[in-house]
C-alpha cells in the first residue's frame, strides 16, 4: 500500500514537468500550426543555461529559471522570424522535415560544444527530502512541481483573462478573421512560438537539477510531449494537464511494478499513443 | 470618410478575377454590388480589406492610399469587413466573439459596444455564454455583423449575409443593416439576392468579369430591362 502511495506520489510530482513541456508544444502546433520536432531542443538549451550559470558563477537554478525564461523566449522568437513563418504555408511535410533538421542541428551544435557528457546542477539542497506519514518526497522535485503549477496558473490567466491572450486563442481557431479584426496575426504567431519555446526552457532549468543536461535530454521530451499532445487532442490545452498527468502515472507504475522496469520506462509513451490511436478509432468506426 | 477604389486588379496566382474595377462608398450610404457567381464580389472585399494584394490600381480610405498596409492597419483605419463563410470563433461564446471584434481597436469602449450590438441583435444577448459554433445560421450571420461592428468601423463591407437564410430573416439582417447606414455608417453590401438588396440599398454597382458593368441608384437598376432580365427574372 505505501509503496504504491509512493509510486503514485512520484508519479504526480513529474507530471508537472510534464505538463509544462507539453503546454508549449500544444501552443506551438494549436496556434502556430507547426508541429515542432525541436521542442525539446529548447528545453535542452534551457538545461544547458541552468549548467552554464551555475558553473560559472554559481547562479541558483531558482534565478536561471527567468534568465533561461528571457532567453529562450528570444530564441524562439527568432526561430520563429527566421525559419518557420517562411515555411507557415508550406507542405506539411516540408515543415516536420524543417523542425526535425532544425533538433538534429542544435543537438550537434550542443555536443561539439559541450560535449556528450551528462551534466547535473546541483545546489546544496539537491538531496534534501521531506517525509509526511511514511512517504517521502525529494525537495526538488516537490518544487518543481508547485513552480510548474504557478507557471501554468500563469499561462491559464493570461489566455484566459487577458485581451492578448484571448486574441491568441482566436488565432487558434480561425486564421482569416482575426487579421479582419485589426489582429496583427503575425506577432501573435511570434508570441505564441516565443512562449512555447519558453515553456520548454525553463522545463530545462528544473531538469538540469532534476536529470541532467546533455545534448539529447530534449529528444525523449519530444516525444513525450507529443504523446500528451496526442492524448489530449490537437489544440486542447487543458486535456494537457490530465493527459501529463496520466503519462507520468503510468511511468511510475510501470518503474515499480514491472520487472526490469526502469527500461520499460521510456516506452510507456510510445504505448499511450498508440492506446489513445487505437482507442480513438474504435471509438468513431 | 469614403472608400475610393480605383481601376483594381487582383486574383489567385495566375488566375486574375478583377480587371480595372473602380467604385465609391461614403459614409451614411448603402451601396449594393451585385453580379453573377464568380464576377469577383468577394475577390474584390478581400483585395480592398488586404486580405489578398491588389495587383494594380488603388484603394484610399479618407483619401489615403491603403497599398502596402496590412489587413489589420486598415481595420484600425476605420474599414470593416464581414467575410464570407462568417469565420467565427467556434470554441468560445458569442460574448468573447464580440469581444475580439474591439480587442485591437476599441477596447476601452467594449461594454458599450456590446450594448450597441445587443440592442441592434436581442438575439446574441440570449445566446451570449453558448459557444458560437453551436448557434443557427441565422446567428451566426448576426454574431459575424456584431463582431464587426464592435470595432467601429466607418466603413463596412459585407459579403452575403442572406447566404442559407430564410427570407424573414434574410430582410431582417438587411434591414439591420439599414439601420447603420441611417446612424451613419457607410455600407458596401455583396448579395446574390438582388431583389431584396436592391430594396434596401442607396445605390448599386453591377459587375460582370471582374469589372463594373452598370451603376446607379437603387431605383434606377431596379428599372433597369437588363438587371431585370438577368438578376430579377422579372
Amino acid at each position: 500500500m505505501e509503496l504504491l502511495l509512493q509510486t503514485l506520489l512520484n508519479g504526480m510530482l513529474s507530471a508537472g514537468v510534464y505538463a509544462l513541456v507539453a503546454s508549449g508544444l500544444a501552443l506551438a502546433v494549436g496556434v502556430v500550426g507547426i508541429v515542432n520536432f525541436a521542442h525539446g531542443e529548447f528545453l535542452m538549451i534551457g538545461a544547458f543555461i541552468s549548467y552554464l550559470l551555475f558553473a560559472s558563477r554559481g547562479i541558483d537554478p531558482l534565478v536561471s529559471l527567468g534568465v533561461a525564461a528571457v532567453a529562450v523566449f528570444l530564441i524562439g522568437a527568432i526561430t520563429y522570424y527566421g525559419l518557420i513563418r517562411p515555411v507557415l504555408s508550406a507542405p506539411e511535410l516540408n515543415q516536420m522535415l524543417l523542425t526535425f533538421g532544425l533538433s538534429v542541428l542544435l543537438q550537434n551544435l550542443a555536443l561539439l560544444l559541450f560535449g556528450a557528457d551528462t551534466r547535473v546542477v546541483s545546489p546544496p539542497y539537491q538531496g534534501s527530502t521531506l517525509s509526511l506519514g511514511g512517504l517521502s518526497f525529494g525537495g526538488v522535485p516537490l518544487a518543481a512541481f508547485v513552480l510548474s503549477v504557478l507557471i501554468l496558473l500563469g499561462l491559464y490567466w493570461f489566455l484566459g483573462r487577458t485581451r492578448l491572450g484571448l486574441a491568441v486563442r482566436a488565432v487558434a481557431q480561425n486564421r482569416l478573421a482575426p487579421g479582419l479584426l485589426g489582429i496583427e496575426t503575425q506577432r501573435v504567431y511570434l508570441l505564441a512560438f516565443g512562449l512555447s519555446a519558453a515553456l520548454a526552457g525553463v522545463a530545462g532549468v528544473m531538469l538540469s537539477v532534476m536529470l541532467y543536461a546533455s545534448p539529447t535530454v530534449g529528444f525523449a521530451f519530444t516525444l513525450k510531449a507529443f504523446a500528451i499532445v496526442v492524448m489530449a487532442g490537437l489544440g486542447n490545452l487543458r486535456g494537457v494537464l490530465w493527459a501529463a498527468l496520466i503519462l507520468a502515472l503510468a511511468e511510475a507504475l510501470v518503474s515499480t511494478y514491472v520487472p526490469g522496469g526502469g527500461g520499460w520506462v521510456e516506452a510507456v509513451f510510445f504505448l499511450v499513443i498508440f492506446g489513445t490511436l487505437t482507442w480513438r478509432s474504435w471509438r468513431r468506426a | 470618410m469614403k472608400l475610393e477604389v480605383h481601376n483594381l486588379s487582383a486574383g489567385y496566382a495566375k488566375a486574375q478575377v478583377l480587371f480595372g474595377l473602380s467604385l465609391e462608398v461614403a459614409e451614411g450610404e448603402l451601396v449594393a454590388l451585385l453580379g453573377a457567381n464568380g464576377a469577383g464580389k468577394t475577390t474584390a472585399l478581400r483585395t480592398v480589406s488586404g486580405l489578398i494584394r491588389a495587383w494594380g490600381g488603388s484603394v484610399h480610405l479618407n483619401g489615403q492610399s491603403l497599398a502596402g498596409i496590412s489587413a489589420a492597419r486598415r481595420a484600425k483605419l476605420g474599414l470593416g469587413h464581414v467575410p464570407e463563410g462568417r469565420q467565427l470563433f467556434p470554441l468560445m461564446p458569442v460574448e468573447e466573439n464580440l469581444l475580439l471584434g474591439a480587442a485591437f481597436l476599441a477596447w476601452e469602449h467594449r461594454a458599450a459596444g456590446l450594448e450597441y450590438v445587443y440592442a441592434l441583435f436581442p438575439r446574441l444577448r440570449e445566446r451570449r455564454g453558448q459557444l458560437a459554433g453551436t448557434l443557427s445560421g441565422g446567428e451566426q450571420q448576426m454574431l459575424a455583423i456584431g463582431r464587426a461592428l464592435m470595432g467601429r468601423p466607418r466603413i463596412l463591407m459585407v459579403d452575403e449575409p442572406s447566404l442559407g437564410l430564410s427570407p424573414k430573416l434574410a430582410e431582417e439582417v438587411l434591414q439591420t443593416l439599414a439601420q447603420v447606414r441611417s446612424e451613419g455608417m457607410g455600407v458596401l453590401l455583396v448579395e446574390q439576392n438582388v431583389a431584396l438588396s436592391l430594396e434596401v440599398a442607396d445605390r448599386g454597382y453591377v459587375i460582370e468579369h471582374g469589372s463594373v458593368v452598370l451603376s446607379g441608384s437603387a431605383a434606377e437598376l431596379s428599372g433597369n430591362p437588363q438587371v431585370q432580365k438577368a438578376y430579377l427574372a422579372l
